[in-house]
Order: C-alpha cells, then sequence, then structure tokens
C-alpha cells in the first residue's frame, strides 16, 4: 500500500559542478502516436475515481481489461475478479496472462494497483478527478501513485504485442483494487489465485523510480527489495463526559493531546540489516565528507550509536530509513459542541522496521502514553513481517540499462528498503520475491505528493515509463 | 439553553430576615388539580425540535389563559421558524400574553420569561417514556420536569389564580414563553427587537429558567438562588492546515501534531480572574461557610481582587469551576482523511462561557494569542454578542428573598451568575435587564437531570412555584 514516489540518493559531489537539464524539458523519445494512446488512456484512467467504497474500481478494470483486448489478447486470459474490500467496499482485481508461444522460463508477475488514496475537492487547488495538464505536469490523485504505473505497464505490452513482440516467457498482469486500504487482493492473488499468479518473481510498478534535487542532479534510481511493515494503531482515550460550561482537569481529548504530544518526540531504537546496510555504504559514498555521510559511516561501524542514527532520520532523504517510525494522521472526537467529549481518537500509522513484530510496537507505544490511554491495533489490517527479496541480476541489469538510457550514467540503480508497504509484500509471503521497478520520476522533494495534495508527474516521465517497461519485458522475457 | 440547577452551600447573602412565619397561601384543590393537569399535558407533549409540536403547546397555554378571562386579543400565539446548521430547523412559536393595567399604569411592564421547548430524550436511554408524565416516589418523572415546564406551569396557573382572586396589577404583566431556547434562541431574539413593542418595552423580566433552590440530601437547606448574569456561550474553531503527504515519511510540521500543540498550551492557560458586584455578592456570602483552604482562598480574593493566585485555588474547587473567569474548552475534534497520509487537515472545536460584558472577538484574540502559531487559524462559529449583567435591584431582591423564604423558612438566598446561557442574554444585551427567579426547587445533586436522563421534579416543588409566582407578582406589580 502506500508507495513513497521515489527513494532517493543524494547527488554524487563529482557531479556538481556540472550545469544540469531541467529533466522535465527534456522531449521524450516515445513516439508521438503512442504518446497521443498513452495520455489518452492515462486521462481515461485518472477520471475514474477510484477511492474505496466509490464502487469505480470495476470501471478501471474493465479500461484496461479493453486495452489487452484490443492488443489481441484472448478473452480467456482476462479474468476480472470482483471481491470485497473494507467491509460494504466492492471492488475488483484484473488479471491478464500475455502467453508466450514458447516458454522457456517460469512466468513473470507484473503487479500494480488501480484505487488510489482519498482526494476531497475542497483540499486541492482543482478536482483531483479531472485530468489536468501544465506547466510540464499532469495532475490529478493517481497520477503518480499509481495509475502511471498501470497506464505504462498496460501500454508497453500493447505496443510491443503491435510490433509482433512474442515473450519467451508468459507475462502476467495483476493489478490490484484495494491496495491503498486492505490489500485483500494481493492477499487472494497470492494465495487463493495463485493458479493464474504464480511466477517466478514479480515487478512491481508501485514502487522503485528516479529522482532528481531541484538543481536537476540526478539523485538514484532505487529497486525496492524489501519493505516496512505497515500497522495502524488507535489511541483512544474516554471520558465520563459533563457540561461544556463546567471544564475539569480530566478530559479526553487534553489526555488525547498529552499522548500526541509524547508521540511527536518519541523515537523508536535505530535498527539495520543487509539492505539497508548496503544502501547506506553507498550513501556515504557519495556524500563524501558531509556532516550525513559522516553520520552515516559512524553509524555503520558503530551500529549501537544511535546519536549518528538520530542524524540521519533527521535528514528529509532519508526519513524511516534507520527505524520504525509512527505518525499521528487521524483525529476524531467529542459529540457535541457544548458538552465536554466523552471520547477522543487519534489514528497513528505505523512503519515497522522488517522483522520487528507489530505487538511489540503496540507494546512500546502503550508504555510511551501511560495508561489513561488505549492503544489498539486495527483489526481491518494486522501487519506482517516479510522477507527481503534476494537480489537478482537479471532485474538489476535489466533496470540498469533503461535508467542509463532515459537518464544517462550519472544515474546510479541501487536495491533499496521502501518505507512504504505494498502489494508486493503479500507475494514475497508467499515465496514469491518482488521487485519495484516502475521508470517514473520526479523533482525531489516537490513532486512528491502522493496520498497529498494536487499530486502530480512529470508529462516526459509518464511517456518514458512505457518505453522503460518496454525495456523491461524485452530484457526479462525476450 | 442549558439551565443548570444550582448546586450551592447554604449561607443567606440577603437580609436573614427574622423569619416570616406566617403560613403562606395554599392552593384550593381546584387549582391544584388544575395546575396538575395543565403539567401533565405540556409534559406530555413533546417539544423537542423538529417535531413541530411547540405551537399545540402555545395554543394549549393560550387556551388556558382564555379560559381563565384573559381577552383573546392579549393572548397571542406567534409562530416563527427556527433553523441552524447544527439543529436542523422547526416550525415553532411564541406565546404572547399582556395583563393589562387597571388604570394607568405606575411603572413599564414585567416582564414574564419562559421557554416551552425540551431538549431531546430518547425512550430507550430513559426509564419511562420521558414524554409520559408519571408519578412515583414523591416525583413528577419526565423530559421538561425542571427545565422548565414547571416554570411554564407555575407562572400560568398563579396569573389565573390571580385573576380568579380579582388581584388588579398596578403595571402590565406581559408573558413571552420561547419555542427554541434550547436550539437557536430566535424567540428571544424576536423578543427583544421585533416584539418590543407587543411586550410594552418592559422595565424588567423575571426569568423562570432561571433561579430556584435546593435542599440537601438530609433535608438542610441548600439555598436558592437569584440568577443575575450569565456568561456568553461562543464558539470557536481552531484550524490547522498542511500539504500532507505520505505517512512513511513523517515530518516535523504536521497539522495534528500542531493541533494537539495548541490544545496543551489552552488546558494550561487561565484566563483572567474577573470579579463583578454578582460574583463579589456571591463569595462573599459563600467565604462565611468555607473555613478551610477554599474560604481562605475567597477572603483573599475578596480581599485583593488582583490576588490570581487565591482565585486560580477557587476556581480549581469543581464546586466553584467557571464562576472567576472566561474558561475554554475544547469538546470536538476532527483530523486527517485517510490513516497513510499525513493530515491536510485538523479542527478542534473549542466551546468558551465568558465573562459576562467581555466581547466574545476579544476571546478570539487573547486564544490567538495564547495559542501562538500562525499555522493555528481561530475563528468563530457564531456571533454572539456580550452577555451583560443585570445590576441587584433591591425591589426584585427583596420580592424573590420574600417569596422563597414565605415557603421555606429560614431558606439562604444567592445572586448567581450562571454559567450556561438562557434567553436572558438578548434583553440584557438590549437594556433590558433579567433576573432568574424560578420558585422550583430539587433535592441536590441527584435531582440536577436537566439535559440528562430520567428528568424530574419533587411533586410540592410543582405546587409551591405556583405560589412563590403569585407572591413575587403580588410584591412587584400590586403595590
Amino acid at each position: 500500500m502506500k508507495r513513497v514516489f521515489a527513494v532517493i540518493l543524494a547527488a554524487a559531489v563529482s557531479s556538481a559542478a556540472l550545469a544540469a537539464t531541467d529533466p522535465r524539458t527534456v522531449p521524450s523519445q516515445l513516439p508521438a502516436a503512442w504518446q497521443t494512446k498513452t495520455r489518452e488512456l492515462f486521462k481515461q484512467a485518472i477520471e475514474i475515481p477510484t477511492v474505496h467504497n466509490r464502487g469505480e474500481v470495476p470501471r478501471m478494470a474493465k479500461l484496461l481489461a479493453d486495452q489487452f483486448r484490443a492488443a489481441g489478447i484472448p478473452d480467456s486470459d482476462i479474468h476480472v475478479m470482483p471481491y470485497e474490500a473494507l467491509p460494504g467496499d466492492q471492488t475488483a482485481a484484473l488479471i491478464v496472462r500475455w502467453r508466450s508461444p514458447h516458454a522457456t522460463k517460469k512466468p513473470m508477475l507484473v503487479l500494480g494497483h488501480m484505487d488510489v488514496v482519498e482526494a476531497k475537492r475542497e483540499d486541492w487547488k482543482y478536482d483531483p478527478f479531472v485530468f489536468r495538464e501544465e506547466e510540464g505536469y499532469f495532475l490529478g490523485r493517481g497520477t503518480s501513485d499509481m495509475k502511471n504505473g498501470d497506464v505504462a505497464t498496460t501500454m508497453a505490452a500493447v505496443k510491443l504485442m503491435s510490433e509482433g513482440f512474442k515473450p519467451d516467457r508468459d507475462i502476467i498482469f495483476f493489478y490490484s483494487g484495494d491496495e491503498e486500504t486492505r490489500g485483500v487482493g494481493a492477499t487472494l492473488g497470492s494465495t487463493k489465485w495463485r493458479n493464474l499468479t504464480d511466477a517466478e518473481f514479480g515487478l512491481n510498478a508501485d514502487g522503485g523510480g528516479a529522482s532528481y534535487d531541484r538543481n536537476f542532479r540526478p539523485l538514484g534510481f532505487g529497486i525496492s527489495m524489501a519493505e516496512k511493515t505497515f500497522q495502524t494503531y488507535f489511541f483512544t482515550t474516554h471520558n465520563r463526559g459533563g457540561h461544556s460550561s463546567r471544564p475539569r482537569p480530566d478530559n479526553a481529548i487534553y489526555d488525547l493531546a498529552d499522548a500526541l504530544e509524547k508521540l511527536r518526540t518519541h523515537r523508536f531504537q535505530p535498527m539495520q540489516n543487509e539492505i539497508t546496510r548496503g544502501y547506506f555504504e553507498e550513501r556515504s559514498r557519495q556524500e563524501g565528507n558531509s556532516a550525513l555521510g559522516q553520520a552515516m559511516r559512524a553509524w555503520l561501524a558503530n551500529p549501537n550509536d544511535g546519536a549518528a542514527a538520530d542524524a540521519i532520520e533527521a535528514n528529509p532523504l532519508e526519513v524511516g530509513l534507520t527505524r520504525t517510525r509512527c505518525v499521528a494522521t487521524m483525529l476524531k472526537g467529542g459529540h457535541a459542541d457544548n458538552a465536554l467529549p466523552q471520547m477522543a481518537q487519534a489514528t497513528v500509522n505505523c512503519r515497522i522496521f522488517p522483522g520487528v513484530q507489530p505487538k511489540d510496537v503496540q507494546a512500546e507505544l502503550q508504555t510511551m502514553v501511560g495508561p489513561n490511554v488505549e492503544v489498539a491495533a486495527d483489526p481491518l489490517y494486522i501487519g506482517l513481517p516479510t522477507p527481503a527479496s534476494p537480489p537478482r541480476p537479471d532485474v538489476m541489469n535489466a533496470v540498469k540499462a533503461a535508467a542509463a538510457r532515459f537518464h544517462g550514467p550519472e544515474m546510479h540503480v541501487f536495491p533499496v528498503m521502501s518505507t512504504g508497504a505494498s502489494d508486493g509484500s503479500f507475494f514475497r509471503a508467499q515465496g514469491i520475491p518482488v521487485y519495484d521497478v516502475d521508470g517514473s520520476w520526479g523533482i525531489s522533494p516537490d513532486d512528491e505528493r502522493a496520498h497529498g495534495l494536487d499530486e502530480r508527474l512529470p508529462v516526459r516521465a509518464m511517456y518514458d515509463d512505457v518505453l522503460h517497461w518496454e525495456m523491461i519485458f524485452k530484457a526479462l522475457a525476450g | 439553553m442549558r439551565r443548570l440547577s444550582a448546586t450551592l452551600s447554604a449561607v443567606s447573602l440577603f437580609a436573614t430576615a427574622a423569619a416570616l412565619h406566617a403560613a403562606p397561601p395554599a392552593l384550593t384543590q381546584a387549582q391544584h388539580d388544575a395546575a396538575h393537569a395543565m403539567f401533565e399535558h405540556v409534559i406530555n407533549t413533546p417539544t423537542v425540535i423538529g417535531r413541530h409540536r411547540v405551537p399545540e403547546m402555545a395554543q394549549f397555554v393560550a387556551d388556558q389563559f382564555k379560559a381563565a378571562g384573559f381577552p383573546a386579543e392579549d393572548v397571542q400565539v406567534m409562530p416563527y421558524h427556527t433553523e441552524s446548521a447544527t439543529t436542523g430547523g422547526d416550525d415553532t412559536a411564541a406565546l404572547i400574553v399582556r395583563w393589562r393595567a387597571a388604570g394607568k399604569p405606575a411603572a413599564k411592564p414585567i416582564l414574564l420569561m419562559g421557554h416551552m421547548d425540551v431538549v431531546e430524550a430518547k425512550r430507550e436511554d430513559s426509564t419511562t417514556d420521558p414524554f409520559v408524565m408519571t408519578e412515583r416516589d414523591g416525583y413528577y418523572y419526565g423530559r421538561g420536569t425542571i427545565d422548565m415546564k414547571d416554570g411554564i406551569v407555575g407562572i400560568t396557573q398563579a396569573m389565573i389564580n390571580l385573576k380568579a382572586a380579582g388581584f388588579k396589577p398596578k403595571r402590565d404583566i406581559v408573558v413571552l414563553f420561547t419555542g427554541d431556547e434550547e436550539t437557536n434562541g430566535i424567540g428571544a431574539k424576536n423578543g427583544a427587537s421585533q416584539w418590543l413593542d407587543l411586550l410594552g418595552h418592559p422595565e424588567f423580566g423575571l426569568n423562570a429558567d432561571g433561579g430556584g433552590g435546593g435542599f440537601n440530601a438530609d433535608g438542610t437547606p441548600a439555598g436558592f438562588t437569584m440568577q443575575t448574569a450569565e456568561k456568553t456561550y461562543a464558539g470557536f474553531t481552531l484550524t490547522v492546515r498542511n500539504r500532507g503527504g505520505h505517512s512513511s515519511k513523517p515530518r516535523k510540521d504536521n497539522a495534528i501534531y500542531s493541533l494537539a500543540h495548541a490544545l496543551d498550551k489552552i488546558e494550561a492557560y487561565r484566563f483572567t480572574p474577573m470579579m463583578s458586584e454578582t460574583s463579589r455578592a456571591y463569595f462573599a456570602g459563600r467565604e462565611k461557610l468555607e473555613k478551610g483552604p477554599l474560604g481562605d482562598a475567597m477572603r483573599r480574593w475578596l480581599a485583593n481582587p488582583n490576588d490570581g493566585e487565591a482565585a486560580d485555588s477557587i476556581e480549581a474547587s469543581e464546586s466553584e469551576v467557571g464562576l472567576t473567569r472566561t474558561r475554554c474548552v475544547p469538546t470536538r475534534l476532527f483530523g486527517g482523511h485517510a490513516d497513510n497520509a499525513l493530515p491536510q487537515l485538523a479542527t478542534a472545536m473549542i466551546n468558551c462561557r465568558i465573562f459576562p460584558g467581555v466581547d466574545p472577538n476579544a476571546i478570539k484574540a487573547e486564544l490567538e494569542r495564547v495559542v501562538a502559531d500562525p499555522e493555528v487559524v481561530v475563528t468563530r462559529n457564531d456571533d454572539y454578542v456580550a452577555s451583560l449583567a443585570s445590576p441587584l435591584r433591591p425591589d426584585v431582591t427583596a420580592a424573590y428573598t420574600r417569596a422563597v423564604q414565605a415557603l421555606h423558612p429560614g431558606m439562604p438566598v444567592f445572586p448567581e451568575m450562571s454559567t450556561g446561557a438562557s434567553d436572558a442574554r438578548p434583553f440584557r444585551v438590549a437594556g433590558i435587564p433579567v433576573y432568574g427567579t424560578n420558585g422550583g426547587w430539587v433535592v441536590t445533586p441527584i435531582d440536577n437531570r436537566a439535559h440528562g436522563k430520567d428528568e424530574r421534579l419533587p411533586v410540592k416543588s410543582l405546587y409551591d412555584n405556583v405560589v412563590h409566582w403569585e407572591l413575587m407578582l403580588r410584591d412587584l406589580a400590586g403595590k
């Protein structure tokens, strides 16, 4: 669920002196006719508001299915799978199998999701479900998370089919309909529907990607191979309430505010694993003698150096990579303007370091807030820690070749741990390694707006992503 | 709105007058039965907003006046509409009755006030149907038994009795019973403006939705209060907006944390203590009873109104909360839009009860200074203006004290600033002083159930209140 747009690596110091070109102004290599088709599909996809409970995901599934059907995939290989996600949320997954006429390898799975996070008209400058293009960007909910990936993977396949490309392994497309809420689709896809999805490995379009800093220096292309565990907790306070003209020191809202103040300053124990150590080793080389680089080296040399880990975590580029993080995301409380609250509740969203059990995080939070605040895990989604995927040279090499073509040799490709969680975790948990390799990119941090306001994607990133996936398919199934 | 029964310890503030032990007037059996029948009828009429039953009750009460000989042209049901975003709407009504003075009036009219609407009560939340009056264990049970259909019946039956007895008022007595006090107060607003001519521009008002008294559970008197002031009800919203983002990448700037921090500041903040004529008289009475640290604090504060520490320790007492200053408290919270997204919006509703005479706009500015964070925007939820205290009038104070002590010899009487709000506000703001002078009583604190579950009134209180209003009117309009 909950993808972070770009995984970020800081500028290679050696390139700092070069006058960098604004990557948004470089023309896309995608032929004009395919740009038109891509734009039209992207517009239609964005304008279907596939927020949970709106019942619109099946329409999106049909839109994508129609593209594959028109390109020549037989109906028998196109499966729209209806299912219920959150209670009452009728959604659907789409499973498409592009068969190889002479398969020599086990199938490859391509993952994406069709649903988007809620976006409210009154919070946005423009209607989030009206597709817009301005100043080199496509705007709308889902432009970066992740209808761009749905469109890129679909269009790449359609384009290759139109050019007569025959894969040497089956390529299975799996687009879920509730990645942002419960992950029921991915759960079913990795288990009950396994006869349709079984594969040697998966490539997830809901992660990966390159980024540039504001001076247009390449920051890197991260391939997520592990992810933190997603778990939401509720902090709840209760009180006998009363008439608001007679306030008392005991107050459910004040109790909750105190707990939130503790949460704001709480820091979990720093942790490392194989992937993050590899990441920080590479990053510390890039950072050179900067304070950040020194902190990284100090922490790698001594994993108990908490001060060094704190300094890394405080950097906006590294947030979430050194430990479990929790943050308050929603609030509710009270029942009348003129009554003391009987209940107040905060939703606290945690991203738990791989290997740590959610129940241990819950215990730590409970100790932190004390006995007056009840801490409970969201019963609708209990997170399961998942293993990291083993490194695969073929995937790394395919991504490196694509990154070099669209961004030049300065764009380094690294394995990373994702702070978000996605459908990939369900497949990893069921023995299918997953690699997040989408080719979209943006300017960091300005374009990191997934789940937030005025979500957007550079126009060229959308078009080049079609070519990026075309290269990936050719490299790994050709 | 939101009437609170007094919960006072006893001491006499006003003349502990050598108690008049003359027997108070008693109701005849016919008057008793008429009051009972009227009370049962109005309790059984569910005058909750949205149920459209207030006009029916207004007509019923009007019919009682007309049947007793009040001329039809002086008994008017005034339909009006009440509505707001939070309460919904209703077609409601007020009742205006004018009992004209015999001959040239000696003074401007006396206004008698009450409200016919009640707060919602749900069958499943009550022991017996709240809209079927039930008598048991010496109580009348039902929604509105103390808030405040007892006062409607008290005033109405008293006027009927006085008329039957041949009483001729020396000044006009004007009744205004409104139909939306518990919600939007449009009736009172109209009364203090467009209906003032009908009401004859009264000199002062006596509100049956205030005052009253109590006995402790052991039967000792807990005191009666006369409401002379009420705090101003005002709602504010704290709003924090943020660009939001992905919850896997928390940032220091966070709408919920900013709001929580602002709430922490409001929790710690105390407005400057204030003392008015009413509260000074109240504490001057209270300190005589309080021998311990609370009484010491009252004495220190009365001696030195700048002794903020003394005022703080008074305010910290649960029995005195809200009486030393403006108080604000958060009552509702809203925030965020998805569990996996950093919040773009977080809001808190702040409910303030403002010391009489203080402008709510000044409180808004003060909240802004307290919060001291440009990210936290403070806005008002309503346009209420400052409520004013009514100056203590010797004639009203004396009449109330005499009536109370005629029925309850030796009963202490206090002035009171209520922390809730009522129909009195727009009249006080319009320059017409209002005094809460009902004569009903309860056993405190167990009968303090206004707005709550199983609201009830001691049976005897209903009939005492009729006598109380007869005594008040004879005293204030008969001389």
